[in-house]
Formats: structure tokens, C-alpha cells, sequence
């Protein structure tokens, strides 16, 4: 091969990589069967405090609101929507959003890893995405790890002087990267390389799954903002409800 | 305006109101009988079809209890032996359950076997192939300033990979294409999954319909607006879509709730569950399945070691 040939090659596999990698971004799930036996309860053990943590905290507000146990139902219900929707025009036609990063911003991290992990069950059992014994894993990268950056970073800046529409967008982009990361982490800890090992193979992962997934945190981002301020504008009062916004915020504007 | 499909147990309604598991969708579409999704699987929503195939299974009359102890077992011995011969038998097995037992045409169940593929292959690749500065490895490929290596024992490996995962999820898709997912949920409670969960979860499945008919009006009238011309149009509308349904979710959230308290609820949803017994036969042939499993697995550990 001379050195043309090499790097049509070379050229060639990349765009095949890209193009093999943009259906991959079903928002990043582990599928079944991909990870051993001890991972998969390693990780579904490190989900237990986190999810017992969201159930008494439902449970105590319960008491006091029943009414939040449809509320809560409705944003799951939504969450799976926006995760089971392609995002029109991006990279393949199968990306999808995360969702997860609105949800800790609305409703905080331990509702969401509640409810994300009612959503991540039916997103393997209606959609394929996901499996049963990768639940664990995906649970921690996508209910847990992801939202509970984005909620510190929204909460974070809140108290900063930025633009609220900036936070909003630094808190999902920056969240949903965050889960590309830990799952980058799920997926480099069971399959080492074989030389180089555990950082071989996450620089490894990391730098394929890239690709797709930095362009798409952009536009996850992007679409979030969209969306708190359409509610902004048409559901003040929800959203006083769920304290994302202060009453005094809305009379002045 | 229709509140009726959230319903909760109170003793008076019992047969107007109890039988919703059976199915789920005729009642949150009543007001709208033979809806899209119900008839012409694959083309109203593709993304949900796994839920009609379900409900059309053959294998619907078996006890689902059995049915997700069975694909769950399946999926933990084969994850347990990770074994080639293994992987290709389970993945034999589910698709003759499926396909011939549960009657899902061949057809869908390999478009549905699509979803995964490409992810698969992606995560496998990566898996096998290492990136290096020096060359290595039995086969290596020389781009730019690394090398792209392998060698035939990570290769091999790799397929092995390919093989489990693929069983894997058509273990998984065994119990979704046979067991619709009300049962499911009905499976974990008796389980003794927290009433909470489980509750969240009856009302989790029935708004996605909800919502995603909501969805799909709001995407057809902005498509009839020319909402989606451009990239970046059809970001703005994705999002406004987005947050539109949010606020119907919230605003039907509020309805919902009061359809419930209008029928006494008090924290408990009750469904009246039709009862599958369960038949030796059935049973026996699981356990037959399973002994045959583990002494093809023990005669092969002796045979190779």
C-alpha cells in the first residue's frame, strides 16, 4: 500500500466508525448481556442507597401530597417519551435525548433515580434499549451519575450571576456528557485492553463514543433550554409548584 | 373529557372498572375505538412494537410469573457459563419460543433483533481492536501516527462476546414479546416490590400512551406548519414540542388525579389480574431445558479441560 492508498484507508474507517457509531447513541445504554456477572451486581448494588434515598424522600412527600404520585408518574411517562423520540437531524437517525437531565432539574436527583429507573426497565422491556442484567449499570450512569451533576451545576449556578437559560443548558449538556463518561468507565472496567489495560481501553472508548455523543450533549442542551422556556412562558405556576421558580421571578416579567 | 383509564379498586365498580389488564390500551383510548397502534404493528409507532407484539403472543395463556423466572434463569446461566455453545443453544431456543411458540412473525423478530446490532458491533470492535504507537498484536493496521492491532485469541474472544450478547437479548426479548408489560409489573408485586414502585409504574405504562398520542398530533400539525425544514427549525420544534407536552402532561396530571379521588383512592391502585395457572407439563419441560443445559456445559468442561 503506498501512502495515498493508506490514507484513503485510514479515511474510510473513520467515516465507517462514525457512521457505525451514530446509531450507538441510544443515549448510551449498556446492552444485555454485554457486561459479566460481577459487574452487573456490583453496579446494581451501588444503585441500592441511591434508590432507597429517592424512596423515602417520595415517601415522606407523599404523606404530605398525594397528588405527587400522579405528578411523578406524568414526568416519567414524559421522560420515556423524550428518550424514545429521534432527535430530528443529527448525526443518524436514532439519537435520542437522555431526558434525565430535565427531570433533576424540575424534580431533583433522588426523584430521578426513581424515576429513571422505572424508565430505564420499560426503555429495555418496550424498546430494546438497555437489557435486565445491565440494568444496574445503566441505572447508575444514566439515573444517578448523569442527573445528579446536572442538578449540583444547576443548583451551583443559580447562586452565580449567569443567565438562568445558560445554567439550564450547562446542567444537561455537561450532564449527559457526564454519562457518557461513567458508561465510557462500566464499559473500560469489564474489558480492559490487553495492553494498556483499564486506561487503554477507556481512552479507547471515550474517544469512539465521542464522536457522537458531544455533538449530541450540545443539542441535548440546546433542546432542554428549549423547553424550560416554553415552560416559562405558558407554565409559571407549575413550575412555582415544583420550586423551580420563585413567585417573584414570574410578577416582574 | 377522558379520565378513565386509571382505575382504581373500590368495591362498588368492580366489573365496569377491574378487567383493565387484559388490556390497557383499548382503555385509555375508548373514546377512539381501533387507534393506530393496535392494528398494523410496526408503522403507527415503530418504537413501541415490541408492546403489540406482546399483547398478540402466543404464548399469552402461560403463567407470566413462569415466564419472567424463565427468561430471567435463561439469562443468568448463560451469563454465568459464558460459554460459545452455550450462547448459540439459548439464542436456538429463544428464537424457536418466540418465533414458532409465540408466534411472532419472522420478520419483525429480525428487525427487532436490528436495534441492538449495530450497537453490538460497535462495542465489540472496541473491544477487540486496540489502539497503539509501536505495532503489535498478530494483526495490526498502520493509520496516520498509531496502529490499529488485534490478535486472533482477542478476535475470538470478541465473537464469543457477539454470540452471548445476541442471547442475551433474545432472552429478553422472550419475556417483552410474550409477556405484556402490565403483567410484568403484576410479577414484581408479588415479588413484594414496594406497592409505591409498582403503583408508579401501572401509571408510568399508561401515560406513555397517553402522551405519545399527544405527541404524535403535536408533530403532525408542526409538520403541516413546515416545523421541520431545516436542522435547525427542527430543533426549535423539537424542543417546543417538548415542552408543549409537558405541559399537557402536567395539566392531564391534574385531571387524572382527580378521576382518582373521585373513585376513592387512597393510595392503593388494585387490578384485578386474570389468573394463568401454571401446567406440569410447562414446568417439566423448563426443568428438562435447564438439566440439559448444565450437563452440556459439564461435559464440555471435562471434554476441554
Amino acid at each position: 500500500m503506498n501512502r495515498k492508498e493508506k490514507n484513503l484507508l485510514a479515511l474510510c474507517s473513520v467515516a465507517a466508525l462514525t457512521a457505525a457509531a451514530a446509531p450507538v447513541a441510544n443515549a448510551m445504554h449498556i446492552m444485555e448481556g454485554m457486561l459479566p456477572p460481577a459487574y452487573c451486581i456490583m453496579w446494581g448494588v451501588l444503585c441500592i442507597p441511591f434508590i432507597a434515598a429517592g424512596f423515602m424522600k417520595i415517601n415522606r412527600t407523599l404523606a404530605e401530597n398525594r397528588k405527587l404520585v400522579v405528578i411523578l408518574a406524568m414526568a416519567g411517562a414524559y421522560a420515556f417519551i423524550l428518550s424514545a423520540l429521534k432527535i430530528p437531524s443529527v448525526t443518524g437517525s436514532c439519537s435520542h435525548m437522555t431526558g434525565t437531565g430535565l427531570c433533576a432539574i424540575l424534580f431533583g436527583p433522588c426523584v430521578t433515580a426513581i424515576i429513571g429507573t422505572i424508565v430505564l426497565l420499560f426503555q429495555a422491556i418496550l424498546l430494546a434499549h438497555g437489557g435486565l442484567t445491565t440494568l444496574g449499570a445503566n441505572i447508575f450512569s444514566m439515573a444517578i451519575a448523569g442527573p445528579l451533576l446536572s442538578w449540583l451545576i444547576y443548583k451551583l449556578l443559580k447562586k452565580a450571576p449567569v443567565p438562568r437559560y445558560v445554567s439550564v443548558f450547562l446542567a444537561a449538556a455537561l450532564g449527559d456528557l457526564f454519562t457518557y463518561c461513567v458508561t465510557s468507565f462500566e464499559l473500560s472496567l469489564a474489558y480492559p485492553a490487553a495492553e494498556g489495560g483499564f486506561a487503554a481501553s477507556m481512552t479507547e472508548f471515550l474517544s469512539i463514543f465521542a464522536v457522537t455523543q458531544i455533538p449530541l450533549a450540545v443539542i441535548e442542551g440546546l433542546i432542554t433550554v428549549v423547553v424550560i422556556m416554553g415552560l416559562e412562558s405558558f407554565a409559571a405556576g407549575d413550575l412555582i409548584n415544583l420550586g423551580f421558580m420563585a413567585k417573584k421571578e414570574v410578577s416582574h416579567e | 373529557m377522558n379520565t378513565m383509564n386509571i382505575s382504581p379498586c373500590s368495591h362498588r365498580h368492580t366489573d365496569s372498572h377491574m378487567h383493565s389488564h387484559k388490556a390497557p390500551h383499548d382503555r385509555s383510548h375508548r373514546h377512539k375505538p381501533g387507534h393506530s397502534h393496535r392494528h398494523k404493528p410496526g408503522h403507527s409507532h415503530d418504537s413501541l412494537s415490541i408492546d403489540q407484539l406482546a399483547f398478540q403472543s402466543g404464548l399469552s395463556h402461560v403463567n407470566p410469573g413462569f415466564k419472567v423466572a424463565f427468561s430471567v434463569l435463561a439469562l443468568i446461566f448463560l451469563l454465568a457459563a459464558d460459554n460459545l455453545a452455550i450462547s448459540l443453544l439459548v439464542f436456538a431456543s429463544m428464537c424457536y419460543l418466540t418465533v414458532i411458540k409465540g408466534g411472532v412473525s419472522g420478520h419483525s423478530y429480525i428487525s427487532l433483533l436490528a436495534i441492538p446490532l449495530l450497537f453490538a458491533v460497535v462495542t465489540v470492535l472496541t473491544i477487540a481492536l486496540d489502539f497503539s504507537l509501536s505495532p503489535a498484536g498478530e494483526y495490526h493496521l498502520h493509520l496516520f501516527f498509531f496502529y490499529v492491532y488485534t490478535s486472533r485469541a482477542a478476535l475470538w474472544k470478541a465473537f464469543c462476546l457477539f454470540c452471548k450478547v445476541f442471547s442475551a437479548v433474545s432472552c429478553m426479548y422472550f419475556m417483552s414479546l410474550s409477556t405484556p408489560v402490565n403483567e410484568i409489573i403484576c410479577v414484581l408485586q408479588q415479588c413484594r416490590l414496594p406497592s409505591l414502585i409498582t403503583e408508579l409504574m401501572n401509571m408510568i405504562y399508561r401515560f406513555i400512551f397517553i402522551l405519545l398520542e399527544v405527541q404524535q398530533k403535536m408533530s403532525i400539525s408542526a409538520r403541516s406548519r413546515l416545523g421541520y425544514v431545516d436542522a435547525r427549525t427542527s430543533l426549535r420544534t423539537f424542543g417546543s414540542i417538548g415542552s408543549n407536552l409537558f405541559i399537557v402532561s402536567m395539566k392531564r396530571a391534574n385531571h387524572y388525579y382527580d378521576a382518582l379521588l373521585a373513585r376513592c383512592y387512597d393510595g392503593q391502585l388494585n387490578f384485578l389480574s386474570e389468573e394463568k395457572p401454571l401446567s406440569r407439563k410447562t414446568v417439566l419441560y423448563a426443568v428438562l431445558y435447564f438439566a440439559a443445559l448444565i450437563i452440556l456445559l459439564t461435559v464440555l468442561k471435562i471434554y476441554y479441560h
